[in-house]
């Protein structure tokens, strides 16, 4: 506790204790000094001034106290100072560590975040996948529709001048169920033969026989379009179907062109 | 509201209309009619997008309508549709394109063909000439 105080006022007085010690010896050295010349002088002259010696005494015995305590000092100073210089390096060992473990923590953590980024986006895609899945007995059957019937591939033995087309041609829309429902003359033979026609184009038999009729009605039997409401406009949704029987015959007439 | 004979009508011709747009020819007649500058036509066939969807589309017959359907969005694309040179031109190349897998198949026979030729007559002058 002395020390501390000790240490507090040496911090006010801002005298290391080296300093203090070596002012000590300082004073001891010229108080010996004095006494010694004292003595010498005593030795040689009778008359001893008495007080002065006894005085320079008493400042020699304190002085000497002082330096005792300063000593003292110096060793505890010294005890902590070592003391001090081990909590230092436990410090700096005990930083590090903590160093060291926030690398590792940081690296776990983004090796942590990758990995859980990787399976969101592997669920991601699982789930695409399975909401995309189709039985491959579908695809085939709806392959096997669409080839057979030449509406995605031509026919081997195509040659610029064969009517059949990748699309529904003229003949095929008048005669579907669009084309037939501003027809009031026809008595609800949707797929009938419209006479005219029949004779102009050689193949209408074969399109409107043909397993895979482009209206479905066969196999759309259970099925239902999603409802709008009228949200196009004041019932103008039906508009198309009055085109379809007023088109004009704009024949694919790049059949004809140079292909 | 809708009976199912009136959904399964309205099913009907909404995919009769939607293979129609494969038609180029009738592109062009909608777009000279002024149809494609209908906002309500145009709502129209941002409604008929359903088709895309696999439980509708497997009952397309012609696909090429899909594509058709998708291009049909963009306002350029309609705008475009009122030449009658665009449509010659999307009618030529959907013809090749519809071309293009005969096209290859034959090709194909033709080259396994040429394969088995040389196999079939070895020392023959023409195997050195290849």
């Amino acid at each position: 506790m002395r020390s501390a105080r000790s240490d507090a006022n040496m911090a006010s007085s801002e005298k290391s204790t080296k300093e203090r010690l070596l002012s000590t010896l300082d004073d001891l050295e010229v108080l010996s000094r004095e006494m010694i010349e004292m003595l010498a002088l005593s030795r040689s002259q009778k008359p001893p001034q008495s007080g002065e010696d006894n005085q320079v005494l008493e400042l020699l015995v304190q002085r000497d106290g002082e330096f005792q305590a300063l000593m003292q000092q110096a060793v505890e100073q010294g005890r902590q100072q070592q003391e001090m210089l081990r909590l230092e390096k436990e410090l700096e060992k005990r930083d590090s560590d903590i160093q060291q473990l926030q690398k590792q923590l940081k690296e776990a953590e983004h090796i942590l975040a990758t990995a859980v980024y990787q399976a969101k986006e592997k669920l991601k895609s699982i789930e695409k996948a399975r909401k995309g899945s189709i039985s491959s007995e579908e695809i085939i059957k709806y392959a096997h529709r669409i080839s057979a019937s030449n509406a995605v591939c031509a026919p081997l033995n195509w040659v610029p001048g064969d009517p059949r087309r990748p699309y529904p041609t003229d003949l095929e829309m008048r005669s579907g169920m669009l084309g037939q429902m501003n027809n009031p003359s026809n008595n609800g033979n949707v797929n009938g033969h419209l006479p005219g026609d029949a004779l102009a184009a050689g193949r209408l038999p074969d399109i409107l026989t043909s397993q895979y009729l482009w209206q479905s009605t066969d196999v759309s039997m259970g099925m239902l379009p999603p409802h709008h409401g009228n949200e196009f406009g004041p019932g103008h949704n039906k508009e198309n179907e009055d085109d379809v029987e007023a088109m004009s015959t704009d024949t694919s007439s790049s059949s004809s062109d140079s292909d | 509201m809708e009976t199912d004979e009136q959904a399964r009508n309205r099913f009907q011709s909404e995919l009769e209309f939607v293979q129609c747009l494969a038609n180029p020819n009738y592109l062009n007649f909608l777009a000279q009619r002024g149809y494609l500058r209908d906002k309500v036509f145009v709502n129209y066939l941002k409604y008929l997008l359903y088709w895309k969807e696999p439980e509708y589309a497997k009952f397309l017959k012609y696909p090429h309508s899909l594509h058709t359907l998708e291009l049909l969005q963009y306002e350029h694309f309609r705008k475009e549709l009122v030449n009658a040179q665009c449509t010659k031109f999307i009618d030529e190349q959907q013809l090749l394109h519809w071309q293009h897998y005969s096209r290859k198949r034959t090709r194909l026979q033709q080259a396994l063909a040429e394969q088995q030729q040389p196999q079939l007559q070895p020392p023959h002058g023409n195997a050195a000439s290849k």
